[in-house]
């Protein structure tokens, strides 16, 4: 298909991968952090960290909406999904991720009415067939998901779909970047910027990191040839000594992000003063809810939640992974007590988790010789 | 494409699916779209700037165009 066959194009993978070799300072070791997960699976899927030197080392971020929800807001939705008379409609990877007492499927199971659909449109189509029943869409996702939520609740309140609400999850990516780089534990050279949220909020929201941080900030596409021909772009401003953001993804990223998404979300949500992420804890300005012209939409106004906050399992080293600071198999209870059959922390639920994501592709380890 | 596929899954992550444009419903908002798996699927073209025409190809992300693919160089 036009647009994907061209990107994953074996002889100019070889060919960015020898750039990228002779690009990178020997004995000097770079980390270069994905923030976004659909990096993180594609680099996995594509054997892309196998082309890089050895002192490339790829980090990955916090960037999958699955990932960092914390225990408290599962338990929150189930309670939701309990309620008498209730759909509970999600996405699937959302249904698999453990709360403190078990998962949305497990909910499902014991007889509560949870489906899956694969868009806020799809929630709204089951609201309008099931006039006598409450419909819940619990929300999650960065930017990228967050307009079509948006989309979604302005056509319910049009069509006047009074049975419709929205328990609401999303999340933004600035904030998180900016706590990663505040980390006194996590060092790194490099940012491979999210693609689709730029999309929406365009390359512009990240100039803080250099300005503020003095890293490069390079916003890529998700196929092979994109991510190595960013490594690249890092690389050759490291090497210039110069610092920016750069947009290799400029088939799909306008720098100024798309200004119709941008501004139906800020007329149907509002930030929070704060929300939890797993692994990072609470985060300023960090989550949306919805504004108070959406309020009669809002599940948490219209039901009852617990809103009680959940400790992660002690077992589980989800955090450290989503900040990077250790790779996946080095957490205590990697492809043993925690696989994606039955996962014990959220990074083994996703397809784009980045334990998930080692597990799936058989990096149980890693051992590599320096450049 | 599902969920249940531990290899793609559009409603996770930040990823978005290129999606071919087979009709229009310019009063609802809608398009139909096909994927390059054979995938249909009725979209939100709200944030396109229109007009949208059947042969475009749009970048899906969880049932709406966040932008039209229009073969500008990487």
């Amino acid at each position: 298909m036009r647009f994907v066959d061209e990107f994953r194009d074996a002889t100019l993978g070889r060919v960015l991968a020898g750039e990228i070799l002779a690009a990178v300072e020997p004995g000097r070791h770079l980390k270069i952090m994905e923030v976004c997960g659909g990096h993180t699976h594609s680099i996995y899927k594509y054997g892309v960290d196998d082309l890089l030197p050895a002192n490339v080392e790829l980090v990955h971020g916090p960037g999958c909406p699955v990932c960092v929800i914390p225990m408290g807001r599962v338990d929150d939705g189930i309670a939701i999904a309990r309620e008498p008379g209730v759909i509970l409609t999600c996405f699937g990877d959302m249904m698999r991720v453990p709360g403190s007492d078990g998962t949305l499927l497990e909910a499902k199971a014991d007889g509560a009415d949870v489906r899956m659909v694969y868009s806020p449109l799809d929630a709204l189509r089951i609201a309008k067939a099931h006039p006598d029943r409450e419909v819940v869409f619990f929300a999650i996702g960065f930017e990228t998901t967050a307009p079509s939520t948006a989309l979604t609740l302005k056509r319910a309140k049009a069509e006047g779909v009074a049975n419709f609400s929205c328990f609401c999850n999303h999340v933004t990516i600035v904030p998180p970047l900016r706590a990663l780089l505040d980390s006194p534990d996590l060092r790194l050279d490099g940012f491979i910027g999210p693609g689709h949220v730029s999309t929406v909020v365009g390359a512009r929201p990240f100039e803080f990191i250099p300005a503020d941080y003095g890293k490069p900030v390079v916003v890529s596409g998700f196929e092979p040839v994109d991510i190595l021909q960013s490594v690249l772009m890092i690389l050759r401003q490291l090497q210039d000594g110069r610092c920016q953001v750069e947009n290799q993804y400029g088939r799909v990223v306008p720098y100024e992000g798309n200004l119709r998404a941008l501004e139906v979300m800020a007329e149907v949500f509002a930030l929070r003063p704060h929300f939890e992420w797993r692994g990072l804890g609470f985060i300023s300005h960090s989550g949306l809810r919805l504004s108070d012209a959406y309020a009669d939409l809002d599940a948490e106004r219209r039901f009852a939640v617990p809103g009680v906050r959940v400790a992660d399992p002690k077992a589980c080293q989800c955090g450290e992974v989503l900040k990077g600071v250790i790779k996946p198999y080095e957490c205590k209870v990697f492809g043993s007590a925690c696989t994606p059959e039955r996962p014990i922390g959220t990074c083994m639920v996703s397809s784009e988790g980045a334990c998930a994501a080692y597990y799936n592709y058989g990096r149980f380890a890693r051992e590599r010789e320096v450049v | 494409m599902s969920c249940d596929d531990p290899h793609h899954c559009i409603t996770c992550g930040d990823d978005g699916v290129p999606m071919c444009v087979l009709a229009v419903d310019e009063a609802r908002g809608l398009a139909l779209c096909e994927a390059a798996d054979g995938a249909h699927g009725s979209v939100e073209i709200a944030l396109v700037a229109p007009p949208v025409a059947p042969g475009d190809v749009l970048l899906v992300h969880a049932g709406t165009a966040l932008t039209r693919l229009d073969g500008a160089p990487a």
